[in-house]
């Protein structure tokens, strides 16, 4: 039955034909270097990983090229808008266009469209773990093409991919394509090293509060370790305050490996992602390298798995594939200087987060809902889940969150979300408006780094 | 008093929007936020459905002159005296001056329009008008 579905779903003219078996046995003998779970299991390292992505294939041999040169230790591939949104016709145009021309008419590689045959040899050349980088609700196609490719960790989820990024797109229908997703990625977790799945814990990278955010990441894990994933990563963004980084790594870190237990899936490798500051950059380039190298001692300290790294030229747009190449270089530099640097714990920041993210997780058990998909978008609907600054219109949107004066982003107004009193007035007894309007304090603290 | 609020056009400024939401409910107003976007028929329709006083339309890569252009013939198919017209934000794609901007705009059927000022000036000026009663 789900074979038929797979078969339905690549039958398309936007892609080349589909050989389910070549791909089995591609998949069953491919190079254990493909495998970000591979070399997770390997290194003592964090992984550095930039994003990146062109239209052309030959654009992106040579962007990858810059990045083996620099100390890469994961590529990214992102995709373009027009797939995101699955409209391969317009890619396809855009494609023709970029290759003529030799200009990007496409903020991304277009996947679906190069198909995997070509894209597999340039995934085998570089024998490097790809990370696949999109932003799409129904990635059913793309993944198909991604897996077949070599491309062996996915990013993305229902929630993390579809709330920040969309004002209607169906969230029951999201759920159902990314369970989908999780499936392929678990079917071929059998024949090899294990496919990786990644969340997206940046959302909408403004003033997200970390009770929400490791809330989405317990569930988008959850939800993919019930089909049989065997390895996820949890991730999140600097959130500004060092302190709250550190907090909210110790605190995701023991939640993901609880919870995962309580459904019975304690077996799957569990690793932490940390993004560089996510938020609006400096447009003084000084400013930025000294943005990054924060980011990245604060990686080290709260000792995460991989790191994402962003570059100088943030504030101005895309980047070159130099630029972003030095971005990469100096990342690893600075990561040498780092190591057994010694860890931090604060108990009380800890219990208080421990506690509003177990609350929230409690609310979303106890929805009558038959299963775990249904009850997280009950959650949503009714606005458990909140996630401040969502377009999505099933977005609650009543959430309000400001920073306190050492940066702690902090809960001002809960709306629905059930954390108890006594935290909402552990985080609103740390806030101080300094005689400032709400609206004038929340510009303020989404600007901290300009 | 009742505000209907968003994003016009293919525009997704999110915080922006929430912004003026946060802002609107600090002052009082019972706020029907439409989000980012949001067609011009959408606005109307949701003026009539919540019998509003004052639509306020939010546009920050200039979008929204395209999408204004309909709106004295939207206007003029319903009865929409005494709800109050005002949009505000970056409302022209280079650059270009108040002075240009603010009768070109009073021309397609708003009654207050704001480029490029400071939200709570804006605000002020809004709640002055409906005051007023314009």
């Amino acid at each position: 039955m789900f074979q038929k579905e797979r078969e339905i779903i690549t039958r398309t003219p936007y892609t080349d034909s589909f050989d389910f078996d070549e791909i089995r046995e591609f998949i069953t003998g491919a190079s254990k270097n493909l495998f970000i779970s591979h070399r997770f299991k390997k290194s003592d390292k964090i992984l550095v990983q930039p994003r990146g992505g062109f239209p052309t294939y030959d654009k992106v041999f040579e962007l990858y090229g810059e990045f083996i040169d620099a100390g890469v230790d994961v590529l990214p591939l992102t995709i373009d808008s027009n797939t995101r949104l699955n409209d391969y016709e317009m890619a396809k145009k855009m494609l023709a266009l970029s290759e003529e021309t030799d200009e990007n008419m496409l903020n991304g590689y277009p996947l679906v469209n190069q198909g995997y045959r070509v894209t597999r040899k340039m995934v085998s050349h570089y024998d490097t773990p790809i990370s696949l980088r999109h932003g799409t609700p129904d990635a059913r196609l793309l993944i198909e093409v991604a897996l077949a490719s070599g491309i062996f960790e996915i990013e993305g989820g229902p929630i993390t991919y579809l709330l920040p990024y969309s004002k209607n797109f169906p969230l029951d229908k999201a759920f159902l394509y990314w369970k989908y997703v999780e499936r392929i990625c678990a079917d071929y977790s059998t024949l090899n090293e294990p496919i990786n799945r990644e969340s997206f814990g940046p959302l909408s990278a403004t003033l997200q509060p970390p009770a929400i955010v490791i809330v989405i990441q317990l569930l988008e894990m959850l939800l993919s370790l019930e089909e049989g994933v065997k390895s996820f990563s949890v991730s999140f963004s600097q959130t500004g305050s060092l302190s709250q980084d550190i907090v909210s790594a110790n605190v995701i870190k023991k939640m993901a490996r609880k919870y995962a237990e309580k459904i019975g899936c304690g077996d799957a490798d569990i690793h932490l992602v940390y993004h560089q500051w996510m938020g609006a950059f400096p447009r003084d380039k000084e400013f930025s390298d000294s943005l990054i190298n924060t980011s990245t001692v604060i990686a080290s300290m709260v000792r995460a798995d991989k790191m994402i790294t962003k570059t100088r030229d943030e504030a101005f747009g895309i980047p070159t594939p130099q630029v972003n190449a030095a971005a990469v270089r100096n990342t690893q530099y600075t990561l040498n200087m780092l190591r057994g640097i010694p860890t931090i714990t604060d108990t009380e920041e800890e219990e208080n987060l421990s506690e509003m993210v177990d609350d929230i997780m409690e609310a979303i058990f106890n929805d009558p809902a038959d299963t775990l998909w249904r009850q997280v978008f009950n959650s949503i609907k009714n606005g458990i889940i909140d996630i401040p600054f969502s377009p999505h219109i099933i977005n609650n949107g009543e959430a309000i969150t400001v920073r306190d004066k050492n940066y702690n982003i902090r809960f001002y107004e809960r709306g629905n979300v059930p954390i108890s009193d006594r935290c909402l007035a552990f985080e609103r007894s740390k806030v101080d408006l300094c005689g400032k309007s709400l609206v004038e304090h929340i510009i303020e603290d989404i600007g901290i780094m300009l | 008093m009742r505000v209907v609020t968003g994003v016009v056009g293919n525009d997704i400024h999110v915080v922006a929007n929430r912004l003026i939401e946060i802002s609107l409910k600090e002052r009082g107003f019972e706020v029907f936020n439409l989000g980012v976007n949001t067609y011009l028929e959408e606005f109307i329709d949701a003026v009539i459905e919540t019998d509003a006083d004052l639509l306020l339309i939010s546009s920050l890569n200039g979008e929204a002159e395209g999408w204004s252009r309909d709106l004295l013939f939207l206007k003029s198919r319903f009865d929409l005296d005494g709800v109050l017209f005002a949009i505000g934000g970056n409302l022209s794609v280079g650059e270009a001056s108040s002075e240009e901007i603010v009768p070109k705009y009073k021309a397609y059927g708003y009654d207050l329009v704001f480029h490029q000022v400071d939200l709570n000036e804006g605000l002020d000026s809004i709640e002055e008008a409906l005051k007023a009663g314009v």
